[in-house]
């Protein structure tokens, strides 16, 4: 199921992985062990393809990741530390979403099940920020295992849960060897029932050091410190025994019950509806951000009308101006929130994990930002017609209005995706955004200045080429780029 | 650690030699300019400043394709010391466009298109350099600043056609007609572009030596790190 053939990994100087060799068969359960920093979840995070490696090759079920990254993914579930779960929707809002992203048949009858497996039946319509530690744990295991993977991956997926929890997901996770699922597990706790008689591999400042059944409750901690106290030393047993798939009760498993995988890809277009639906549902839910964005605006409004005084010609004047700052001050503060939601969900981990192409992603929460802008938009426009009494109604202005939207959700979806990783991320996203956006922002003022002089979108001349320009370019390099912004 | 090369050396003397001959043509060389007077003479300074300010950043354009398609740290470094060197160069552009518009257009700053454009370049390079600042890990940093110096140079081609689209007050020296300029202030002009394209080179490989010895201190602490643990 897993074949991993000479792996290592870099960070800048620092090797988190030294020369990984690992071969997990089908139906087996391996314990992945190690101190703090050993490298395990950066080896769990490369078989997942959330990480590339530096060098060497990474097998699942036959298929090359580097190669095909989304048909490996269809064959991998993944626990992460954080659950991947998105707080402002329902449990079987969550789990509808990564059904539509997987293109999984027969959804509901699949959602139904694993929902009444995990015990969450009855809080299925509760937002998932309402449930405890244990509940997220038990609905992440069930978004895990969804689309049917044969090998599922856990990192410590122990951590935080009390006792009466971690024996609830005891259960799943034997229920799932049971039934012929591949696991592979990071954990700290060697003496958990999941851990005991399974094949345990530790590693020790990038490499594997140890590599056999861990049947002797009472010796292997001592073994452990020895291991992962002293320098690394060859692997006591060498992976080719990892052949032998050991179960629970260390016989072979029978893989009559081995989890079937949906081969069918799914669509592009009803990804990105999945993801633009996701975020308007996640909106609705909160309505945080359209109500910041929409107060903000006509906070803006109203202060640009003191500050300058606008009346009468002068308004005709500044109009545009005002309109265009006050687009551009809320959209940046709608951008942010929208992604910092992502981010801190580990939502974008959760796509990343799907086989979906990465300019789904990109197009998805585009329009998703879009949406929204223009939500604010439908609002503030006539609210700024009736305050400066200026025909911003017409044709024209609306088809300006429109596109300068479309190129600043574009830019600032892939922007506030960088500034999200950044250190001080509310301020940063407005300093690598604005700049981006000055000849986008004049050209929109100018245009929208010349058609409230009674010019139709035929007269702009360069200002609409501009425009056009503008969108095409800053779209192409989105696209281009943005699968680079959300890689790990 | 690299030490200072005999092209590094070439390049600095060659450097200082050619701008020293630069000098020399703007004020003995090149003619009066009948309208503007001596003050034009900044002129030669101006638009060598932003030719290699501009082509400083297509080198970071370039080395940040490179480096998205190689994942090499070589293409990274080199995309960022260029930023660098070419946010000093467009500094430059800016400080004498605005000591040469208060003679010429009698303010030191007007919103014109290309003046502005060459703003909104150095607010880019300005957030491309604090963006760099503000990622923790050295990988996503690369990649980061990669995607925003390629979109920050889309803006480029803007800047450099604006003047064609934009109604501007700027001077268009360069037209279709060819250049509207005196052969010996043509002759001026081209060694200035070299004379500053040469201080460019000699500073990028500087730029580029420094962030390689950055490199290398950094792994000689982690090896020395790892043998004390």
């Amino acid at each position: 199921m897993i074949e991993v053939n000479q792996l290592t990994k870099s960070f800048g100087p620092r090797r988190a992985l030294v020369g990984i060799d690992l071969c997990v068969a089908p139906g087996e359960c391996v314990v992945l062990c190690g101190p703090n920093g050993a490298g395990k979840t950066t080896l769990l995070r490369i078989l997942a393809t959330l990480a590339r490696p530096t060098s060497g090759t990474v097998r699942i079920a036959g298929v090359d990741t580097a190669k095909a990254g989304a048909d490996a993914r269809m064959k991998i579930g993944f626990l992460s530390h954080r659950t991947l779960l998105y707080d402002d929707l329902t449990a079987e809002q969550n789990l509808a979403f990564y059904a539509r992203m997987y293109a999984i048949p027969d959804a509901q009858t699949r959602i139904d099940a694993l929902l009444e497996r995990v015990e969450l039946t009855a809080r299925r319509h509760d937002l998932v920020r309402t449930y405890s530690r244990g509940m997220q744990q038990r609905l992440a295991v069930a978004r895990a295992v969804l689309h049917r993977p044969p090998l599922v991956l856990l990192d410590e997926p122990y951590t935080g849960l009390d006792p009466l929890a971690a024996d609830a997901l005891t259960a799943l996770l034997t229920d799932l060897t049971g039934e012929g699922g591949t696991l592979l597990l990071t954990s700290h706790n060697l003496q958990t029932d999941v851990t005991l008689n399974r094949r345990v591999v530790v590693l020790n400042r990038g490499r594997i050091v140890y590599d056999a059944p861990h049947a002797d409750a009472a010796t292997f901690p001592a073994l452990y410190r020895e291991l992962v106290g002293g320098e690394a030393v060859s692997p006591r047993h060498p992976a080719t025994n990892s052949q032998q798939p050991v179960s629970s009760n260390q016989q072979p498993t029978t893989n009559n019950q081995q989890p079937t995988t949906n081969n069918q890809h799914p669509n592009f277009f009803r990804q990105v509806w999945a993801i633009v639906a996701k975020d308007i549902a996640a909106e609705l839910h909160t309505r945080e951000i359209f109500s910041a964005m929409f107060v903000f605006a006509v906070l803006a409004l109203l202060i640009f009308s003191f500050a300058l005084d606008l009346r009468g010609a002068l308004a005709q004047t500044a109009a545009p101006g005002v309109l265009w700052a006050t687009i551009a001050f809320a959209g940046t503060l709608g951008l942010s929130r929208s992604m910092a939601r992502e981010q801190q969900t580990g939502g974008i981990e959760g796509l990343l994990l799907a086989p979906i192409d990465r300019a789904a992603i990109f197009f998805g929460k585009a329009l998703g930002n879009l949406a929204l802008m223009l939500a604010v938009e439908i609002v503030l426009i006539p609210l700024a017609t009736v305050m400066f009494d200026v025909a911003f109604l017409r044709g024209g202005v609306l088809l300006t209005v429109l596109l300068g939207t479309v190129a600043y959700a574009a830019v600032g979806t892939l922007l506030a995706a960088i500034a999200v990783h950044t250190r001080a991320r509310e301020v940063m996203l407005p300093i690598l955004l604005l700049p981006l956006l000055i000849p986008l922002l004049i050209t929109a003022v100018k245009a929208t200045g010349v058609l409230l002089e009674g010019a139709t979108w035929a007269e702009i001349g360069g200002w609409g080429q501009i425009l056009v320009v503008y969108n095409l370019l800053i779209i192409a390099v989105a696209l281009l780029t943005f699968g680079y912004v959300i890689e790990e | 650690m690299r030490r200072k090369s005999l092209v590094d050396s070439i390049l600095i003397v060659l450097s200082v030699a050619v701008f020293l001959v630069a000098l020399g043509m703007v004020f003995f060389y090149a003619p009066r300019e009948a309208t503007m007077g001596e003050v034009q003479r900044i002129f030669y300074f101006h638009v060598a400043s932003a030719w290699v300010g501009f082509f400083g950043f297509f080198v970071t354009f370039v080395g940040g394709v490179g480096y998205l398609a190689t994942h090499n740290c070589r293409w990274d470094i080199l995309a960022f010391s260029s930023a660098e060197v070419g946010l000093v160069y467009i500094s430059m552009t800016l400080v004498t466009g605005m000591l040469w518009a208060k003679p010429a257009w009698g303010t030191y700053w007007t919103w014109e298109p290309r003046l502005t454009i060459s703003a909104v370049q150095w607010l880019l390079y300005v957030a491309y350099v604090m963006l760099r600042g503000s990622v923790l890990s050295p990988e996503r940093e690369a990649r980061f600043a990669a995607v925003y110096g390629i979109a920050a140079f889309v803006t480029v081609p803007l800047s450099w056609f604006a003047i064609r689209w934009w109604r501007t007050i700027h001077p268009q020296v360069i037209s279709s007609e060819g250049m509207a300029l005196a052969p010996r202030m043509i002759h001026t002009l081209f060694v200035s572009i070299a004379a500053f394209t040469l201080v460019y080179f000699a500073l990028l490989r500087q730029r580029i030596a420094l962030e390689q010895s950055r490199d290398h201190l950094a792994a000689l602490r982690l090896h020395d790190e790892a043998a004390t643990s």
